[in-house]
Formats: structure tokens, sequence, C-alpha cells
């Protein structure tokens, strides 16, 4: 099964280094999308389903905890599995991001390694949807 | 202070970049010609920024390794933003090590692009040099002017 993956970074070289990193760990990708922020990121799930989000903390217009509150707040969205990859690493923010309920937690800089256990964990453990058994859902 | 920032750059050049920063005594010879630095301020009991400079041409190689694309294809805006990236990752990893508190906040990351020849290159407590291969690095924490109040951070 492949696996939809959507990518929200302010960076144009974090989005690029991530999906270099999940193509090459031979993991099931299926489409990757991308969003610069949490509100690219909310036009991209109006069309399409993904099944992992990866999303950085601190970006423009819309951050990451904002992000996180539309996801959960949303009937279909909120059982998307979020991991935040972000260069926060204390524990005292990312507590936050826990209570917001994410999957799980990336810090930069990463080994490409950490990114496919977490995938691997996550996507095993909730099952994802996948794009195909969704198809004709009204969104 | 000086230990959790050499710390931090080990960590992001050794795990994003594949390089090994080398500690030397003299380093003028490996700063020359057109430069990048990087920065991140950090607002919160004291405002301060965290950064890196390099040579152009080993942020150009660095940028071509991280994303793994030809040299070629690299221009000022994918170095731009390559670097800005690594100023955070290097304050993401130091604030980490330095245990701040969740009251300091990292804003975002800006970047210049400058003549190395006309700045000047000094380790002290806040500036550590490191030679990359045959080019310079500058990672630093130097205090800015503001910030939420007058305490200390850390």
């Amino acid at each position: 099964m492949a696996y939809n993956v959507l990518i929200v970074d302010d960076s144009a070289t974090m989005r690029a280094l991530i999906r270099k990193v999940l193509k090459i760990s031979g993991f099931n990708i299926g489409e990757f999308y991308e969003g610069a922020n949490g509100k690219e990121a909310l036009r991209v799930l109006e069309n399409n389903w993904v099944d992992i989000i990866l999303s950085d903390v601190h970006m423009p217009e819309m951050d990451g905890a904002a992000l996180l509150q539309a996801l959960r707040s949303h009937n279909l969205w909120r059982t998307i599995p979020v991991v935040m990859v972000s260069t926060e690493g204390r524990r005292e923010v990312m507590g936050v991001f826990e209570q917001l309920g994410i999957q799980g937690y990336i810090k930069k800089p990463f080994k490409p390694e950490e990114i496919r256990a977490k995938l691997t964990t996550i996507l095993g453990e909730t099952g994802g949807a996948d794009a195909t058994e969704l198809e004709g859902c009204d969104f | 202070m000086q230990q959790n920032l050499k710390a931090a750059t080990f960590e992001v050049m050794e795990t994003m970049f594949f390089l090994f920063p080398e500690t030397v005594e003299e380093v003028a010879d490996f700063f020359r010609g057109p430069g990048i630095r990087a920065w991140v301020p950090v607002n919160g009991p004291q405002l301060f920024r965290v950064g890196l400079t390099v040579p152009l041409k080993m942020a150009e190689e660095m940028t071509a390794n991280l994303l793994g694309e030809d040299l070629d294809s690299i221009d000022a805006d994918k170095v731009t933003d390559a670097f800005k990236e690594a100023a955070n990752m290097l304050a993401g990893a130091f604030l980490t090590r330095e245990m701040a508190p969740g009251s300091v906040h990292l804003l975002p990351p800006e970047a210049e692009f400058l003549n190395l020849e006309e700045q000047q290159f000094r380790a002290n407590t806040t500036h550590l040099l490191f030679a990359v291969d045959n080019y310079g690095l500058e990672v630093f924490v130097e205090k800015l002017q503001g910030g939420q109040n007058n305490r200390m951070a850390k």
C-alpha cells in the first residue's frame, strides 16, 4: 500500500530534503503534496487525501499549532496522523503539540532513518487510510 | 554556552551536511571572497541572534549536497533558503542544549551576502571559528538591542 504524504514547511529546501529522504528510504510513497504554511496545507487537503502530514512548527501566516488545531476540529481531517518536524527540541514547547494530539516528533537536524522509522511506526499502528479506498467519498 | 554552541554546530554540520568542522588556530585564509551569513533572532528575556558565516563556494557545495543536486543547478535563492534553514537548526539545537525556557522564541531566519574580506573573524567566547576542508566557518551568538525585558535568558 502506498501512502500519500503532505509536507508542510516554509523552507523549500527542507521540503525537498524530506521528499528526497522519503524517496530513498524505501518507504512506499504514493503522492507527495507540499505546503509552505498551514493555510496552504489546508488548501491541499480540500482536494486530496493524505495518509500522514509532516509539518514544521514555525511558519508564517499559519504555524504548526494553528494547523493542528484546524485539523483536529475538522470531521475528516482530525484522524490524519501529524508528525512535527522542527528545530524545536524543548520539552516545554513540544508538550503543547503533544496535548494537541500529534503522533510523533522529529527534531531537525535528523537522520534519514529517523523519518522512516517514525513513519513506519505511525502508519503501522494507525493503518493509514488508502487513497483508493476513499474513492467516491464526498469531501 | 561555548560548549553548547560548539556541540550544536557539530550536530548540524555532521547530521545534515556530512561535514566535520575542525578547530584551527589561524583561519584568515579560509575566509576569502564572497560569503553568506545566516542567523536566527531569538527573543526572550534578552534579544540575541545565533548564526553562521561561510564562503559562498562552500555554501553552494553544501546546498548541492543537501538537496542532492548538481552544483550547476544551485542558485542564490537555494543557497539563501538552505542557509536560513541551517541557521534555524543551529539555533534550535543551541537553545535545546541551553535548556532555554519556552518563553524564549525563535524568530524567522535572515540571511545576507557579504564580502568576507571586509569582515573581521576573531574567535572569542561568542564567536567560534572552524575549518571545513579549505573553507572557514564562523558560528556566533550575538546580543542585540531589545528583548522582552532586561533579565538574562540563561
